[in-house]
This record gives structure tokens, C-alpha cells and sequence, in this order.
């Protein structure tokens, strides 16, 4: 478990010193405030030393959160948070990468880059801000959209099936999958916490309403929906965690709690390894290489 | 007639061995003292169809490919058809007969050879020794040196075990003499030089990679694609040594992505495409312009538009290099002219990328990205380095803090009190969001105005020529190489010429292009390209009114085209 901390620089601080002077800009009762007071939490519980995180965002209403952040951060393009934050994982493995972002950013326009943040195990925490609707460009729908919303595009109502993103991410390989709640603020905290401290790719997915543009989705249909793993859940066993998603979609429930979890090389780890195998050494002559070239 | 500029043109059906020929001989004419430039095409597909290798070699320095061969080998009777055309009296002509798939009908003046390749080789056992006896063959005839021949056969075939190696070395043997015992009629001779240089031989590819690593990269993401995916082999094979990773993004979009992030992790990011990735990368450009996030992204033109012609060259990308991206969006473009510049310029590329903290472009093109050639021995510790200013920790940082020279210091994730936002919004000097109409225009300036010192930093162009001429030549990239010969012939022949060869081509060092033109009469500009992509910028941006010379038929121009359309516009 030390090898698996390696990635946490920590230091004492409370949830006020993740706090920075931005005031969160969103709506009254958006989700997205009860994310952010998560994640707060579980940088404080777990005494991230800022200095050593970098909070990476797409667009959209979720993208904006890295400013509400104390952190390093970058607000990126829509959809491609994923592999900037590969870049920063990649180049500097010592840092703390927590990426955040919504429905449309992640699923939509991104969707061709969570394979393989999931698949390589890129050691960083995704936060997926679900609110089963385009936020920020004002109500249209998103591939986690009921097929039954009416919005911006669809007044007759949609006629697309949404996509889980949970199941999708098992199937990709993701080495930890949770959901939760974003009124959930006490399992919003936990899940990211063990997310933050597990050392692989981590995603959780948080249902965060919109009460402004979701009416369908609101903060009480996703606690009415939502249902806890049964405390016998094995979180070692994928065919376990994709049964509990299929279950639950049956009965019109949405699974919260800790999915799947796996020790599994990261894709960093194994680059260091291939560096060693080659004798790599930032001293290395070049004068060696430039010689092979020589007629 | 200069039997000490030699071309050698190889020519046959992709699989059978034909550009592993070419780069023997080419191997062993470095080897022997003399320049090489070679020059190759392949067939778009993975088997059979078209393959060409020529060599130029020559004891005198090399910029380009030549006008035509003076020496044929043809596996095939395909490659006979298709350059049957360029033989000419005096031309060696090699063929595979008989017992090949074709009879020539060598015209009027050729001196032909012909060369039982696939009967020898059946007999020896092994139809894959069939590019050996032509190896032979073209070694007896035309004295291409055997010592180093066989010195590189033994080093390509001993790892497949000594009945391979002695298999291919009979062939060769074999092929020499059956070419001994054929009358030479020809003049070719390939003369050795009696100077020994220190050299390697690179291709344009290649030579990129090696520059990253003088450069000092650290981190590379790649998506393959034709003509560009060889930097990556290059650099995958080495960076490790140096301590460094490659990967292979899922797209061209994350492979930039993931450069802008290694980069603001504090590391030397590239990464290399061709025309159509750049297409995808023009969203992320704008994020490293307005982000200030250093990235080298390097462009292997290939004839375009779309998917185009994939394995073809072409120049015809300056229009989405300069200004590929939504918005006002600031760049640097550079663009080579042969592998010494892939090197050099690829150094220079780390450089303004970390000093101007903006996107660099390196544009190159097919031709040049499987050119092999031969440049002096590349010593690292000749290249300067450039480091990106950092923040010296004192009092409250601010990410975009607008100083003298507009550039503003950064901080890498763990360093204390340095804390900020990377953005693609429009930000204030702390980088916080702010739209305002004041701020914006405050923000682009310093972001462009930062830009106002570059000429300064790289030589912008080079200036073939002094006082002032009849007509004055520009030409970018692998063009120049060409058009410096076409000058030195028609000097040669008396003309009054002179050559404008920018490589900065972004920003524009217009100052430049003003006095070149004020030295000459008329202006012409050849260019691989439709529309005259250079030629369009030079009229927007100066006085000039260059005439176009345009080509997109998939190949390069030749010395003697330059020649030609040179003396029509004296006429
Ligand atoms: C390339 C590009 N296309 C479209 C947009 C416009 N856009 C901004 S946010 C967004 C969708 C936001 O939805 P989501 O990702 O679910 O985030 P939310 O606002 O719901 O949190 C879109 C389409 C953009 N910024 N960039
Ligand atoms: S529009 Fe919806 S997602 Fe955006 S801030 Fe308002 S409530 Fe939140
Ligand atoms: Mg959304």
C-alpha cells in the first residue's frame, strides 16, 4: 500500500483551504454545488497538498468547478479534460490528478477518450457531474438523457436510448467504478477519497441535478431511484458489478456505492519500467544514438 | 555530362526488395566518401503495387534529387512502362532478362543490360535473392564500391544466421559476375572520394527525432499516420534511453491534448502528424495560443485535400499552418528544407515554444520525410538550448502577468505559492475568466506582441545571391534544394539570378521580403500546391507580386523545370 500513496504529497489542512475566493457560479439547487462540497471533503480527509494537485476540467456548467478549487488546474476544451490530464499524469506521476466534468463533456464529445483512460489505467480520479442534460448551452439532450425528455431540440421529446456511463466504464476497464449521489455529500466524499487514494483510473459517477433545465431529473426522482450495493457486494469481482448496473436497470434503480475495484500496473508504472528496462537516464550520451546513424 | 553526380533509379513491385537496394547502394556510397540524397515512392497499399529508389551521390555537396536518372534497374515490366519514357541516349538501362515478366524495346542510344535476376536467384534457391543479383550487377557496372557493399550486407543479414547471409552473398557474387562477362558500353562509373567526412546519413524523419532529442523532449504522443509516423519509430526507439516515454494516443486530438499537459507539467512536449491530423489538432492550437502552453506539433505534408494522396508530396498546408484554428490565433511556422534543417530546426522549434510559450509548427513534406541523406556529423553541444522562463517565487504570481516583452513566467505543478489556471477562456493576468471588451483586446495584444521579437531569434531567411539580379526565386521547404541548383545552372549559362529561401514563415519577416525584392526585376514562386498558398501570404502581407509556379502532380519539381520556366519569364 506505501506504492500506492505515491502520487499523494499531503499536508494538514481543513476544507476551507481548498476553498479559493470564487464564489461557485452556478444555480440555485444545481447538484454541482454538493459535488464540490465532496470533494472539499475528501481533499481535506485525505490532506492533499494543493500544491500538488492539478484539477483538470472540459466545458460546460461542471467544467468550471477547478475554479472554485485551490489547486494547480487547467480548464480545457469540451470533451477533452481526459487526455490533457493524461499529459500532465504522464509527464509528472508524483502529482495528484483529479478531472471533473459533465455528461455531454465526457460521454458525448469525449466518449472516444474514456477507452483508454480506462483501459491504459491512467492514474488519475474522474468525476463525472451527471445531470442527464447539456447544462451550460441551456437544456439540450445528452447521451444520459431519459428518452422521454422533452428539451431545446427535442419538443416532441427525444427518441435516443441514454448509455450508463458506469457500465461503460467496466466494460472499458476502469480499475474503480462508484456512483453516487450529489446530495449525497457524506458518499460524494468517501467515494472520491477512496477514488483519490486508489492508484489507477477511478470514476465516479455522480448524479448531479439541473434543476433548470432537467425537470425530469430532479434531486428527489434520483433519491427515490437510488439503491445501495447490498453490503455483501464483492467489489473484487467484475461479473458482480456489471450484475448489480443490469439488476438495477431492470427495476428502474440507480446502484450507489463502491462498483469494482482493482490492483492493476498503471500505465506510468509501466513506462518507468520500460525507461529502466532501456537504461534510461536523462544523462544518457546522445553521441551513442547520433552513431548509429553514421553510414 | 558529370560522371561524378551520379543517379541510380531502382524501380519494381513493392515487396520485392526494392528499397532495401536503395539503401544499400546508398549505404555504401556514404560509406565510400560521397554525398547521397535519395528519393523514393511506395504504393499507398501494404502489398504489391509501384516502388521507386533513387540514389544521387556525388562528391560534391547535394540539395536535391536530380532531374532525371542516369542509370535504370528495372525488376519489372511495369517499372520499365513507366519510366520508359525518361531513358534517353546515354542512359544505362539494367533489366531482368531473360526470364523476366518483359522484352524491352530499349530505344535508339540506351546502353542496356539485361540480367537474368529472378532465373539466378530460382537457381540459387531463394527468390528473394533476386534484388541481390541486381545489387551485383549494378556494383560491377557501375562501380558502385564493393568492399562497403558487402560489409553492409553482412551487417544487415547476420542476424538471420549464416545460410541467409551466405544465400544473399552469393546472389551478390553472382550478379557480379554475370555482368562481367557483358561488355560495358556506358560511361556511369560511381568514383570514390578520397575525403573522408564525418557524416550520418538520416532521413528527413529520422532527423527530426534526433533533433527533439538534442532538443532535450521528454515527452512525445503520437497517432500514426502516412508520411509522418517514422519520427515516432525514431523517437519511440530512442527517448526511452534518454528517460523519456512516447504514446500512442487514441487521436490526433489527444495526442496534442496530452502534449499541452505534459507541457504545462513543466516537460518538452511534441508530437508529429500529417494534413489531416493537424486538421483535428486546430481546436488544441488554439487552447496552447490563448492557454500560453508551449508545443512543438510537427506537419509531414502529403497531397491533400481529405485523405488525398496519402504517400505523395506536396506543400500544400501553409494556409492551415499559419492560420489553422478558430479565432485570432497566433503561431509560429517554421519549415524545413532538408535533413540538416530537420535537425537544426526542430531545436529551434523547442526554442520559441518555450521561450514565446505559444504553438510552433514544423512543416516538412513527403518528399523530404523518406529522403535519406548525408549531413555532417550533428554534435549536440552545437545546438543551443532554450529553457522557458520560470518564476522566481518571489511575491504573489501571476500566471499572465503582462512584462516588457509581453512573456510571462511560468510555474510547474509542486511549486509552492505558484498555483494557477491553464485556460482556454478568456482570462485576466491572474487568469480569471474576464470578458470584457478592455481585457480582451489587452490579452490578444500581449499574446501577439510577444511574437514581435522571433525574426530576431532565428534566421528568418536565407539570401542566395548578391546585388541585384533579373530575377529573384523564393521557394519554401524542399523546393529551395531544388531551386539552389536551377540558380547555380543558370548562372552557369550567364543569367542574372538570385534566391529568397525563408524558413521562418510565420510571423512573416517582411522587412526581409522587401529588400530581396527591391534587388530584383521579376519575381517567381514555385511551389508544390493548387492555389500558391506562400505566394498568396506574400501578397497580403507585402508589396511583392511574385509569380506563381504551381505543381501538384504528387512529385517534387526538378532543377531543370526551375531552369525552364525561369528563362521563358527572362525571355
Ligand atoms: C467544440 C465545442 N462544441 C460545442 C461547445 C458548446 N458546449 C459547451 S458546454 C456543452 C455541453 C455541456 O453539457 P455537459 O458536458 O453535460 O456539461 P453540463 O453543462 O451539463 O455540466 C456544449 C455543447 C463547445 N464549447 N465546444
Ligand atoms: S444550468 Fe443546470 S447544471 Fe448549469 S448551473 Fe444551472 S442547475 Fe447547474
Ligand atoms: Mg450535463
Amino acid at each position: 500500500m506505501s506504492c500506492a500513496q505515491t502520487h499523494l504529497h499531503k499536508v494538514e489542512l481543513e476544507t476551507k483551504d481548498y476553498k479559493t475566493e470564487a464564489k461557485p457560479f452556478w444555480c440555485p439547487g444545481c447538484g454541482d454545488h454538493g459535488v464540490l462540497t465532496g470533494m472539499y471533503r475528501a481533499l481535506a480527509d485525505i490532506g492533499v497538498d494543493p500544491n500538488y494537485l492539478v484539477n483538470i476540467s472540459g466545458i460546460g456548467c461542471s467544467s468550471r468547478l477547478p475554479y472554485f478549487v485551490r489547486s494547480y488546474k487547467m480548464h480545457t476544451l469540451h470533451g477533452r479534460a481526459g487526455p490533457v490530464a493524461t499529459g500532465v499524469q504522464l509527464a509528472r506521476p508524483d502529482l495528484a490528478i483529479l478531472v471533473n466534468g459533465g455528461d455531454g463533456d465526457g460521454f458525448s464529445i469525449g466518449g472516444g477518450h474514456m477507452p483508454h483512460l480506462a483501459r491504459k489505467n491512467i492514474n488519475m480520479t474522474y468525476v463525472l457531474m451527471d445531470n442527464r442534460v447539456y447544462g451550460l448551452t441551456k437544456g439540450q439532450v445528452s447521451p444520459t438523457s431519459q428518452r422521454q425528455m422533452k428539451a431545446y431540440t427535442t419538443p416532441y421529446g427525444g427518441v435516443e436510448e441514454p448509455l450508463d456511463p458506469v457500465l461503460y466504464m467496466l466494460t472499458y476497464g476502469a480499475s474503480f467504478v462508484a456512483q453516487t449521489l450529489a446530495t449525497n455529500v457524506k458518499m460524494t466524499a468517501q467515494l472520491i477519497k477512496e477514488g483519490m487514494e486508489h492508484r489507477g483510473f477511478s470514476f465516479i459517477s455522480v448524479l448531479s441535478q439541473c434543476p433548470t433545465f432537467n425537470v425530469i431529473d430532479d434531486a428527489k426522482s434520483f433519491k427515490g431511484s437510488a439503491e445501495e450495493l447490498q453490503e455483501n457486494h464483492d467489489v473484487g469481482d467484475i461479473d458482480a458489478a456489471m450484475h448489480a448496473v443490469n439488476v438495477a436497470h431492470k427495476n428502474g434503480k440507480i446502484p450507489v456505492g463502491l462498483l469494482y475495484r482493482q490492483e492493476r500496473a498503471t500505465l506510468d508504472e509501466r513506462m518507468a519500467d520500460l525507461v529502466k528496462q532501456a537504461g534510461g537516464h536523462p544523462d544518457y550520451d546522445l553521441h551513442k544514438i547520433i552513431d548509429l546513424s553514421r553510414p | 555530362m558529370n560522371k561524378n553526380d551520379l543517379i541510380i533509379r531502382v524501380a519494381g513491385e513493392g515487396g520485392e526488395g526494392i528499397i532495401s537496394t536503395g539503401d544499400f547502394i546508398t549505404q555504401a556510397c556514404a560509406r565510400a566518401g560521397l554525398e547521397v540524397y535519395t528519393f523514393k515512392t511506395f504504393p499507398a497499399e501494404i502489398k504489391g503495387g509501384y516502388a521507386m529508389y533513387q540514389t544521387r551521390a556525388s562528391a560534391a555537396p547535394l540539395f536535391n534529387q536530380g532531374d532525371t536518372f542516369d542509370i535504370l534497374c528495372a525488376f519489372n515490366g511495369e517499372a520499365y512502362d513507366l519510366n520508359r519514357s525518361r531513358l534517353r541516349p546515354g542512359t544505362a538501362f539494367v533489366y531482368d532478362g531473360p526470364g523476366g515478366d518483359f522484352e524491352p524495346d530499349v530505344p535508339e542510344g540506351v546502353h542496356a543490360y539485361a540480367i537474368p535476376m529472378t532465373q539466378t536467384a530460382r537457381q540459387l534457391g531463394s527468390i528473394k535473392a533476386k534484388n541481390m543479383v541486381a545489387l551485383g550487377a549494378l556494383s560491377q557496372l557501375f562501380s558502385i564500391p564493393e568492399q562497403p557493399l558487402r560489409e553492409i550486407i553482412a551487417a544487415k543479414f547476420t542476424k538471420k544466421g549464416t545460410t541467409v547471409l551466405e544465400s544473399n552473398l552469393n546472389a551478390f557474387t553472382r550478379g557480379r559476375e554475370l555482368a562481367a562477362a557483358l561488355p560495358k558500353t556506358d560511361p556511369w562509373k560511381m568514383e570514390a572520394s578520397a575525403q573522408k567526412r564525418d557524416v550520418v546519413v538520416l532521413s528527413g524523419n529520422d532527423a527530426i527525432g534526433l533533433g527533439a532529442l538534442i532538443a532535450g523532449l521528454d515527452f512525445f504522443a503520437a497517432y500514426p499516420i502516412t508520411p509522418a509516423t517514422e519520427i515516432a519509430r525514431y523517437v519511440a526507439r530512442h527517448l526511452p534511453k534518454r528517460g523519456g516515454t512516447l504514446i500512442q494516443a487514441e487521436d490526433e486530438i489527444a495526442s496534442l491534448a496530452q502534449v499541452l499537459g505534459a507541457s504545462f507539467a513543466g516537460k518538452k512536449a511534441m508530437t508529429a502528424t500529417s494534413g489531416p491530423g493537424l486538421a483535428l489538432m486546430g481546436e488544441m492550437l488554439g487552447m496552447s495560443f490563448m492557454s500560453e502552453t508551449p508545443c512543438v506539433v510537427v506537419d509531414v505534408q502529403r497531397g491533400g485535400p481529405s485523405t488525398g494522396l496519402p504517400t505523395k508530396h506536396e506543400q500544400s498546408d501553409l494556409f492551415m499552418a499559419i492560420h489553422g484554428s478558430h479565432g485570432d490565433c497566433g503561431r509560429i511556422v517554421l519549415s524545413v528544407e532538408g535533413v540538416s534543417d530537420c535537425i537544426a530546426l526542430t531545436v529551434e522549434a523547442f526554442n520559441l515554444a518555450e521561450k514565446y510559450q505559444c504553438p510552433v509548427l514544423l512543416l516538412s513534406d513527403g518528399s523530404l520525410a523518406f529522403s535519406t541523406q548525408t549531413v555532417p556529423y550533428p554534435e549536440p553541444a552545437d545546438y543551443p538550448i532554450v529553457a522557458r522562463k520560470s518564476w522566481d517565487g518571489k511575491g504573489d504570481y501571476q500566471r499572465y502577468v503582462i512584462t516588457d516583452d509581453y512573456i510571462s513566467p511560468m510555474a510547474a505543478p509542486g511549486t509552492p505559492g505558484g498555483m494557477h489556471i491553464a485556460t482556454g477562456l478568456e482570462h485576466d493576468q491572474n487568469g480569471e475568466p474576464n470578458y470584457t471588451g478592455a481585457n480582451h483586446e489587452a490579452m490578444q495584444a500581449k499574446r501577439f506582441r510577444k511574437l514581435d521579437t522571433v525574426v530576431n531569434d532565428v534566421a528568418p531567411v536565407e539570401v542566395d545571391g548578391e546585388g541585384n539580379a533579373d530575377i529573384g526565386i523564393i521557394a519554401w521547404g524542399s523546393t529551395i534544394g531544388v531551386v539552389r541548383e536551377a540558380i547555380a545552372r543558370l548562372r552557369a549559362d550567364g543569367h542574372s539570378v538570385k534566391g529568397f529561401y525563408p524558413k521562418l514563415l510565420w510571423p512573416m519577416p517582411v522587412e526581409q521580403y522587401e529588400a530581396f525584392a527591391a534587388t530584383c526585376g521579376k519575381i517567381m514562386l514555385p511551389e508544390v500546391n493548387y492555389l500558391g498558398q506562400l505566394a498568396h501570404f506574400i501578397r497580403a502581407e507585402t508589396s511583392l507580386r511574385p509569380v506563381s509556379y504551381t505543381i501538384c502532380g504528387g512529385l517534387p519539381f526538378t532543377p531543370a523545370m526551375i531552369v525552364g520556366k525561369t528563362k521563358e519569364m527572362l525571355s
